[in-house]
């Protein structure tokens, strides 16, 4: 549901409102202050506990749409009959303060599952969820979402873009759903003037030339993952350096690899999708006890090869990854995205 | 979604996590940042840690044998059963015993070992898991006088020189191995000994590839080119009089002696008892000599195996220990526990958890397999089984649950309150993200209930309650309540004992092979993930471990190509595997990480070769095709 694009303006104390607003009717998911002291993404009840200034959570907003354990269909049987019902969850979402990178993640996921088989369990969910996502004035120490056009600032593909700009918030209106999210408050709402929106295009340009330590060079690496031209040698070096967690995959906002596992006794289960890993050697073990992939080398080629290979690039219009930074805070290892994707374009691990 | 602080059930690491509930169902796991521990950091373990109390066969009721069969019965008839049967058994003048766990909480052990000493008025009290990491902490003891301090994870990520004894540490510590990773990366050097070329050896500066059991040739190899002709350590040179070590391990001395900072792991293996009793002694002697142990930074890092190995031991799980260490010979140890108790402390040692099963008439296991975690294997399984009367804590329904005569249901680790202590030595929260299913009570209250009964206190009304009285009886635990006790990860560590003397000591290894008998079969690792609840119950954790055993239905043996060519045999086909005890036949696999002369038993398959290796964890062996 393209729409011709438009610009509002809140001023910053009236967004307490609109959120009040929001959450009459809708699960409100932000980032808050949880236990530890660690910014999560959390259901909030008032306004006052969504976070306008924070690091990005570590755990991605995926798990609000892609549970780590998602019962997608009860299965009931009697004594000649069995009943199959898919399970849906209808609950109105709002995810609020996203981050550019975060909200790419979501679109992105909801692309592959939108594509034929078209997955409902999922769509359902996506179609009841409204993204507002806040732009980075400021890129995060880890982020390299520039190197894929995730971030600092999207120009498409939100619901909502929020940008800081002192006193207000611009808001950029790009889809039917983010419409609705600002119609129920319209009153709280101003067009920009020019001068707003020329102000935005300023903080992303300065944004863009505050980019931190991490960069990932993907086109050229591209190239050499596509024609193959990555020694199998530096591929097994590597994964010597991983300790295959698992966690790149569970942490990727882009990741949506999963199993499914019946859960339940005496005629009544809960069958369960449940996120698996491309790195674990499970995940393509077959019956037979043969693995098409048994040596950690090939299982991280492969994870590659979709993550930045220009066959799927082609097939999906991005990489694989949105630049978030977060498999280098959660790689047991030290085989994050830019680690490898440096090692490719040199063709070396370590200086080996 | 609820998001709640919680420790890792799985290795001694410690690792901490959030754990995600959705209407009171628990739907997953999430990073924490600034744990102390993993940074945010987690293995695959860790990150699949709800799974097994979504997927387990729970036990959902206390149960009571009647007529053959497990019958479900109220809480209360069930514990007065217990009580009742327990105490007839002791009026008839029969041995019974508790064992702990580790995978237990601290106030679970705690309890356990009050149950057991004040309540049953026994000694006989211990956790399988400890005959495995026993032998470890009493050869660093040997030297040391103390058998637990330990240095930190990142200690390991500072250090420039690692000298890592291992079985497969990418495998058994992930959190550790990326500490060694960690070093690697800053330049660090590390040192290998082990028989398998694992993932940490494939990235050692050097590997010192030996035969199962003769780790210790290598280590007192390192010693005695570290000792050289330094003066002193006259009595030290007498014992490696014999050994002569190569120019590699000569080089690696020379790393630990120049080294600023240095560790030292070692991890349980399938060896001998007394060989890795002196193996960890020899190590401890290595870390000492070259001025690594006793200083901030440096030094010895056991390898526990199970989550709570450490706290069961600090919890006085033992035969021979009270919290804290004391030693049950100690009449004034013995005497301030009995003014904390109110009862008498029997003195006198009591029997591990292995003599226990053989022996005992009457046993309350408290979460825990014992046919799963000892080396006996099966043997336990049918010790059970031939017990009187067997009480069986736990929250999933294991083999040890199904020949229980009562089978009490505990909440699973996500359900419950109370504490781990790592390998570290870091008391950290174990908290409840769901409630238990069915009428599962917290183990605590479990164990409270018993000791009521028992006469051995009772009415505590917290788990935080318990671990205040831990603090009485084990006092390095007083100081670190309050912080454990915070709204945070509740993480505190232990204060580091004062060392009286250093008393540095080496023993030499012989050979085992002869040349009737020229491969070395040993049991590989030391324990098996596959048959604990928390994996086995795991669909994304047991695949591989369920594949393995429906592909080896007879069990197998791994060994070289090399070996395999010389026999003239391939992979799947059979070997007869002989030693002086006795023999096997079982088919093999190959492994391309082993040398010459090595055959593993795998620790899951350990019962197929039950005649061949005896009570030893390695055997000389001779091998045919069959």
């Amino acid at each position: 549901m393209k729409m011709q694009p438009h610009v509002l303006t809140i001023r910053k104390r009236d967004a307490t409102k609109w959120l009040a607003k929001l959450l009459e009717s809708r699960d409100v998911i932000a980032p808050a202050l949880g236990p530890c002291g660690e910014v999560l993404f959390s259901k909030v009840d008032s306004p006052e506990q969504v976070l306008w200034d924070f690091e990005n959570p570590l755990p991605p907003p995926k798990q609000f749409v892609l549970p780590q354990t998602d019962p997608i269909v009860r299965i009931q049987q009697d004594n000649h009959r069995t009943e199959v019902a898919p399970i849906y969850d209808d609950r109105q979402r709002v995810l609020f303060n996203v981050r550019p990178c975060d909200a790419r993640g979501i679109a992105f996921l909801t692309q592959m599952h939108e594509m034929e088989p078209a997955d409902a369990s999922y769509l359902r969910r996506a179609e009841k969820l409204t993204v507002i996502s806040l732009a980075c004035n400021t890129p995060c120490r880890l982020g390299f979402c520039v190197c894929s056009d995730s971030g600092p600032f999207l120009s498409a593909g939100h619901d909502i873009q929020l940008t800081d700009l002192g006193e207000k918030y611009l808001a950029e209106i790009g889809t039917a759903k983010g419409e609705g999210a600002v119609s129920d408050a319209a009153g709280l709402f101003d067009a920009a003037t020019e001068d707003e929106v020329v102000r935005r295009k300023e903080l992303e340009a300065e944004a863009r030339g505050h980019f931190g330590e991490e960069t990932c060079h993907f086109a050229s690496a591209m190239r050499r993952v596509s024609t193959r031209r990555v020694a199998d040698a530096l591929w097994e070096r590597m994964s010597d350096w991983c300790l295959e967690c698992g966690a790149c995959n569970f942490i990727c906002p882009t990741c949506y690899c999963f199993s499914v596992k019946d859960r339940g006794c005496n005629g009544t289960w809960t069958r369960c999708r449940t996120w698996d890993s491309c790195q674990y050697a499970a995940f393509t073990l077959e019956a037979s006890g043969h693995n098409p992939r048994a040596q950690p080398g090939e299982r991280m080629r492969r994870r590659f090869f979709h993550k930045v290979s220009a066959q799927y690039y082609v097939r999906d219009g991005a990489t694989g990854c949105v630049g978030c930074g977060r498999c280098i805070k959660v790689c047991l290892g030290t085989t994050d995205m830019p680690a490898v994707v440096a090692a490719i374009r040199k063709g070396a691990w370590h200086g080996q | 979604m609820l998001s709640v602080p919680t420790t890792c059930p799985f290795c001694a690491c410690g690792c901490g996590f959030f754990l995600l509930a959705r209407d009171g169902d628990l739907v997953g796991v999430a990073p924490g940042e600034s744990h102390p521990v993993s940074a945010g950091k987690m293995c695959a373990r860790g990150w699949n840690a709800h799974e097994a109390s979504l997927w387990g066969d729970r036990v959902l009721q206390p149960m009571v044998r009647r007529d053959g069969d497990l019958k479900a019965e109220s809480w209360d008839l069930a514990l007065d059963y217990v009580a009742s049967r327990m105490r007839s058994l002791i009026a008839e003048g029969k041995r019974v015993g508790v064992l702990g766990s580790a995978r237990a909480t601290n106030e679970e052990n705690y309890l356990a070992g009050r149950l057991a000493r004040a309540g049953l008025q026994t000694n006989h009290v211990d956790f399988c898991h400890h005959s495995l990491c026993r032998p470890l902490m009493a050869g660093v003891e040997d030297v040391t006088g103390e058998s637990a301090h330990a240095i930190r994870l990142t200690d390991i990520e500072a250090s420039d020189t690692i000298v890592l004894a291992e079985g497969d540490l990418a495998r058994t510590h992930p959190r550790a191995a990326a500490s060694v990773l960690k070093a690697l990366g800053r330049g660090a050097r590390l040192i290998v000994i082990g028989y398998a070329r694992t993932q940490m050896a494939r990235l050692a500066s050097c590997f010192v590839q030996t035969a199962p059991g003769s780790e210790g040739n290598a280590i007192n190899g390192l010693l005695a080119a570290v000792l050289g002709t330094e003066e002193g350590y006259d009595s030290l040179r007498r014992e490696l009089k014999a050994v002569s070590p190569s120019d590699e391990i000569r080089v690696a001395a020379g790393w630990i002696a120049a080294a600023e900072r240095a560790v030292f792991l070692i991890g349980p293996s399938g060896g001998r008892a007394d060989r890795l009793r002196s193996d960890a002694a020899s190590l401890a002697t290595l870390a000492a000599s070259t001025g690594h142990l006793g200083r901030p930074g440096r030094g010895l890092l056991l390898l526990l195996g199970r989550s709570n190995v450490r706290g069961a031991c600090d919890m006085g799980v033992a035969p021979d220990r009270l919290p804290g260490y004391q030693r049950i010979d100690d009449g004034e140890a013995r005497q301030r526990m009995q003014q904390l108790w109110g009862t008498p402390v029997p003195p006198g040692q009591g029997l591990d958890a292995q003599r226990m099963l053989e022996s005992v008439s009457g046993l309350i296991v408290v979460a825990d397999d014992p046919a799963a975690v000892l080396p006996m294997g099966r043997r336990a399984r049918a010790a059970l089984k031939r017990m009187e009367f067997l009480v069986v804590l736990d929250a999933f329904v294991t083999p040890a649950v199904k020949a229980a005569h009562a089978a009490l249901p505990i909440a699973s680790l996500p359900e419950t309150e109370g504490t781990f202590t790592n390998m570290e030595g870091r008391v950290q929260r174990v908290r409840a993200a769901s409630a238990p299913p069915g009428e599962a009570m917290d183990g605590w209250k479990v164990l409270a209930e018993l000791c009521a009964r028992f006469g051995a206190g009772g009415g505590w009304s917290s788990a935080t309650e318990v671990l205040g009285e831990i603090g009485e009886a084990a006092p390095r635990y007083s100081r670190m309540v309050p912080q454990v006790l915070d709204d945070g990860w509740g993480s505190s560590l232990l204060e580091e004992p004062e060392w009286a003397s250093i008393a540095l000591r080496t023993s030499p290894t012989e050979a085992l092979t002869s040349p009737e008998r020229p491969y070395v079969l040993a049991r590989d690792g030391a324990s098996d993930w596959g048959s604990d609840p928390l994996v086995s119950f795991s669909p994304t954790l047991n695949r591989e471990y369920q594949s393995e055993r429906k592909l080896f239905p007879n069990g197998l043996v791994e060994m070289s190509a090399d070996d395999a060519d010389a026999l003239g045999v391939r992979q799947g086909w059979r070997v007869k595997v002989s030693s002086a005890h006795g023999g096997a036949v079982v088919p093999i696999r190959l492994r391309k990480d082993l040398q010459r002369g090595v055959l593993l038993a795998p620790y899951a398959f350990r019962d197929w070769f039950a005649e061949v290796l005896g009570e030893d964890g390695a055997a000389a062996v001779n091998v045919e095709r069959a």
